[in-house]
């Protein structure tokens, strides 16, 4: 009884003396500067980290298959979460990996277009202007007509230049698209994850 | 449960269920192991469906599409969504809309963000209030790498009786409990869930669908290879007994458990089978279960005597001494005597 008792005063000793320099250690840990474009509805990077289970049951619900799951090539911490790689498949914004994950990692969002709008921030888009054909005087557009925001997202100017605007959520329609290659138009995934205001 | 045991004895021929026990496990932990299978390919065949293009399949895909059609269109006439009830693995996944998670995910989890998130903790409830009655059965009923790994003691047998060498060394069982701690830590202070790293069935979940449904095993297989590896050559069932930080957790859980197997000395004749046949080390010969026995049933189905019964009891028994049917018939009435 009485290891007992010691055991149990170890243990909680240990809690406590550890609590500290647990919080220490996250808050100081060195912050990735790393941006995955993570499904739409994730939380922020480092919370998202913090709260996926690596279980796979976005991707296993995607019908567009469009999410796959990081090795160990970004270390340990990313091993096993997933990703969009918008050039292979890119998220048709069905909303469906929100509901399946468990463990609220990825919040689940209605398929409806004011919450997309609302709540959505996967990352923007970037146009490359010395890549994109409309910018070289060859009217494409592809990009605009494969945006599910149209001119909310993207606007087309002279020619179809595509002008990228504030709503773009960063789904990656107009990457995969993109006639070009290398692609002319890109996703740059938000670390943040947040609307901006 | 005596009465049980007595009707079994006075019946003679009767049919005990519990001595089959062990086979309907082995068709649980196959069922299991088959679904991990057949879920990914439904995912695929979703996808094939969703996309309304099976012309543009190739040949071995219309092929898998038609398998797929075949098994599926008994169940629903819209598998695109229809084959959305079933979804995930033994880590976390759906069934019929009841999430239902590992405990040690939310442990990770939990250890990793320093939060609880709510409606997660819920899919794990049905799990730990099983374990709480019955102990660590998952471990011996429903983990998909326990398949592997009993699959494995069997080859380790069979490399055993052909005279190669076979690891067979015995370690402190409470090892584990150190690598769920150290998992839970770590998982802490790095803020990811560590523990589904190493956490062997949350492996061949991912890894059979990423196999399936994403074009090749990642990482993981090579782990599970390395664990496999490990119970061939350094212990029997290793990873399980003395490592495993989800098996930890379980035991913890279902340290008071009420279903427990217990020894009927008077019908116990010391023969010792059931303690060799054990995979977690344990001693039912000797009324040794504590919080490590998974309710296997391994040891009830090779008990010649029929002296191991299932019971409802928070508690093991202590040692009864030797069994009554043994070498040392008058050494166990002798002791009853005194009793």
């Amino acid at each position: 009884m009485k290891r007992r008792v010691f055991l149990q005063d170890l243990i909680a000793s240990a809690v406590i003396l550890a609590a500290p320099a647990v919080t220490g250690a996250r808050s100081t840990r060195q912050k990735t500067g790393m941006r995955y474009l993570r499904p739409p509805g994730a939380l922020g990077e480092e919370e998202f980290i913090t709260h996926c289970i690596r279980c796979g049951q976005c991707s296993e619900s995607c019908p567009n298959h469009c999410i796959r799951f990081f090795g160990m090539e970004n270390g340990l911490s990313s091993y096993n979460t997933p990703y969009i790689t918008p050039r292979d498949q890119a998220c048709i914004l069905c909303m469906k990996c929100g509901v399946a994950c468990p463990s609220g990692a990825i919040t689940p969002i209605p398929r409806d277009l004011d919450a997309i709008l609302e709540k959505v921030r996967m990352g923007k888009a970037r146009v490359d202007e010395t890549l994109c054909l409309s910018y070289q005087g060859k009217a494409c557009g592809v990009c605009y007509r494969a945006c599910p925001l149209q001119d909310l997202a993207i606007k087309v100017g002279m020619l179809e230049q595509p002008h990228v605007l504030e709503d773009c959520i960063g789904c990656g329609l107009c990457e995969r698209s993109c006639i070009q290659i290398p692609q002319a138009i890109r996703i740059i995934p938000n670390l943040a994850r947040k609307r901006h205001s | 449960m005596i009465t049980e045991a007595k009707e079994s004895v006075s019946s003679g021929r009767s049919f005990p269920v519990r001595k089959h026990l062990n086979k309907l496990r082995w068709a649980t932990l196959a069922a299991v192991f088959g679904m991990l299978i057949l879920l990914p390919c439904l995912s695929v065949y979703q996808n094939y469906v969703a996309a309304h293009a099976y012309d543009m399949l190739l040949p071995g895909e219309k092929r898998f599409y038609d398998v797929m059609e075949a098994l599926s269109s008994p169940f629903t006439s819209d598998p695109e969504h229809g084959l959305d009830v079933i979804k995930g693995t033994t880590w976390s996944g759906s069934f019929f809309g009841i999430k239902l998670s590992d405990p040690l995910a939310l442990a990770g989890q939990s250890a990793a963000s320093l939060d609880m998130h709510w409606p997660f903790l819920l899919s794990t409830l049905i799990p730990i209030v099983l374990t709480v009655f019955l102990g660590r059965f998952y471990c011996g009923w429903i983990c998909p790498a326990t398949f592997f790994y009993e699959l494995n003691t069997n080859l380790g047998a069979w490399l055993h009786n052909i005279g190669l060498p076979v690891g067979n060394r015995r370690f402190d069982r409470r090892i584990k409990y150190l690598v769920l701690v150290i998992g839970l830590v770590l998982s802490a202070v790095t803020g990811s869930v560590m523990v589904a790293a190493v956490y062997p069935p949350a492996i061949i979940g991912r890894e059979i669908y990423y196999a399936i449904a994403l074009g090749g095993f990642g990482v993981g297989i090579v782990f599970f290879m390395l664990t496999l590896l490990f119970d061939l050559l350094v212990a029997r069932r290793g990873f399980c007994r003395y490592l495993c930080p989800g098996g930890a957790l379980y035991s913890l859980l279902g340290r008071y458990r009420l279903l427990r197997i217990q020894r009927e000395v008077k019908d116990c004749n010391d023969c010792a089978k059931c303690t060799a046949v054990c995979e977690f080390e344990l001693d039912p010969m000797r009324d040794d279960f504590g919080q490590e026995c998974n309710n296997c049933t391994a040891c009830i189905a090779i008990c010649p005597t029929d002296a191991l019964v299932f019971t409802l009891n928070s508690k093991d028994l202590a040692y009864q001494g030797p069994g009554h049917l043994g070498h040392l018939v008058g050494h166990g009435t002798d002791q009853k005597e005194t009793d």
